[in-house]
């Protein structure tokens, strides 16, 4: 039973003569992270937007095909500071928000709201004003609010573009645990290529509102139309190709650690 | 004040500018615009009070061009006693908690959202053009000088201002829809604001008194 199908799809924003996306096929299994890569413009955006439900209904457009969901879904978008509620004096509350808007009884909130904040690391924010947060303290805030609501379907936008480098791979790591714990299906439109090996289980390449490939890290990232025309491969593929490496690509640093032979 | 019931601060600064608008102007306006300035002093002279004179005095101005010095002071004090009592409301009344309240008392979400929304704009808006200008002086625009200057200053400002609001309003609709606030549900108040019946009995006193008002002016 897949989470999320997308079947034909085709998106065209308000006024827009040429489509964002054409002809989008997608489904995505229960416990299974898929990873959406592109340069820009290739409508990796659009078609979370479109799995959110919030295309065409809350920005307009047309879509045609279809899009299931079968669980409940939350949407992290890129900008922290355009989804803050406004209306919490508090991280806490800036957390529940969601939560509350669900009508679920008080009793449920704040444990989900506990559990999301202790994995999102904003425990020690609590009762800071979400007013006076950095930008990667907002975007963790923000990813909190979205697993606060417990959903079994996570649509991701370029989530760690605020965090630093050590925030980034921590919530890589959530990101696995939540598959594999949770059993939550994530859909994650990223950049960061270099990460992808580690926290996909799928990747999606789209180019121009197209699926131009898709499958597991070991074959899409590696390949070599995806190399030559993609949005650039890890860099630890293209440190091995330049350094004229034998044998199969590394896809992360610790497999090309262990298999680098030294001169 | 700002441990009063939402409602109590909403039904004060609703009820101070009618009451300038029902009873005689100049005279009878006086009484209620002169406790609108009171309250906005209270809750901050150069905060509250100077920005909401501010905002009064070209008014003033303009209804003294337009009116001589009676109509001035009829519509003056009146228009006077509307902007104080509203800067004062939305210096003294966090929106979150006239959501809670709203919410609290049966109102949906999304119109609870939207009237405070209202008045969580004007900080906004303000903290915004504030970082406007502050990236236009490191390009060497000075809102300085002479008056065409300030104007080519001003237009530098609004434009920006104008723009990033209404790009942000989509990102905003997007971002509340995602975190279920049209999600259909009834929203679960976090921390209802307490009410008394002595605040209950207070509004109602400020809803009669302006009945009563209106009911002496239509006699």
């Amino acid at each position: 039973m897949t989470r999320l199908t997308l079947s034909g799809v085709s998106f065209w924003y308000p006024a827009a003569e040429r489509p964002a996306l054409t002809d989008v096929s997608l489904a995505v299994a229960p416990g299974e992270v898929v990873a959406l890569v592109g340069g820009v413009g290739a409508g990796a955006s659009t078609l979370l937007l479109a799995a959110a439900g919030l295309a065409p209904r809350v920005v307009g457009g047309r879509l045609t095909g279809n899009v299931e969901r079968t669980v409940a879904s939350a949407i992290v978008l890129p900008t922290p500071w355009t989804q803050v509620s406004g209306m919490a004096f508090t991280v806490r509350d800036e957390v529940a928000f969601g939560p509350a808007n669900l009508g679920w009884p008080i009793e449920r909130i704040w444990p989900a709201v506990g559990r999301a904040m202790e994995r999102l690391e904003v425990g020690a924010l609590a009762e800071r004003d979400p007013a006076t947060l950095s930008g990667g303290e907002l975007q963790r805030v923000i990813l909190a609010g979205a697993l606060a609501m417990e959903p079994g379907l996570l649509l991701l936008d370029e989530p760690t573009a605020e965090l630093d480098s050590s925030g980034t791979q921590a919530f890589w790591r959530l990101v696995r645990t939540l598959a594999r714990e949770d059993r939550a299906s994530v859909v994650v439109a990223t950049s960061d290529i270099d990460a992808v090996a580690a926290f996909a289980d799928r990747v999606v390449w789209l180019e121009q509102g197209r699926v131009r490939g898709a499958g597991p890290p070991a074959e899409v990232l590696v390949d070599e139309a995806f190399l030559r025309e993609g949005p650039g491969g890890p860099m630890v593929v293209l440190a091995w190709r330049a350094a004229g490496c034998a044998g199969p690509l590394p896809l992360t640093v610790a497999d090309a650690a262990a298999r680098w032979v030294r001169p | 004040m700002r441990r009063l019931h939402p409602f109590t601060l909403l039904a004060l600064a609703a009820a101070l500018p009618l009451l300038a608008w029902i009873l005689p102007a100049p005279r009878g306006a006086l009484a209620p615009a002169l406790a609108a300035a009171t309250l906005a002093a209270a809750a901050g002279p150069r905060r509250v009070l100077l920005p909401a004179l501010l905002t009064a005095a070209p008014l003033w101005f303009f209804l003294f061009i337009l009116h001589g010095v009676g109509g001035m002071l009829v519509f003056g004090v009146r228009l006077t006693a509307m902007i104080a009592s509203f800067v004062w409301l939305v210096a003294v009344l966090p929106p979150a908690r006239l959501v809670e309240a709203m919410v609290a008392a049966g109102w949906g979400a999304p119109s609870a959202y939207l009237f405070a929304a209202t008045l969580s704009a004007v900080p906004l808006l303000q903290q915004r053009a504030r970082r406007i200008v502050e990236a236009q002086r490191c390009r060497g625009l000075s809102p300085r000088g002479s008056p065409l200057a300030r104007l080519r200053a001003l237009r530098a400002l609004a434009l920006p201002l104008v723009l990033s609001a209404l790009h942000e309003v989509d990102e905003r609709a997007l971002a509340l829809e995602t975190r279920g606030l049209g999600a259909g549900h009834r929203r679960t108040p976090l921390a209802p604001p307490p009410d008394s019946a002595l605040q209950q009995a207070a509004r109602l006193a400020l809803l009669l008194a302006c009945g009563l008002a209106l009911a002496w002016r239509l006699r």
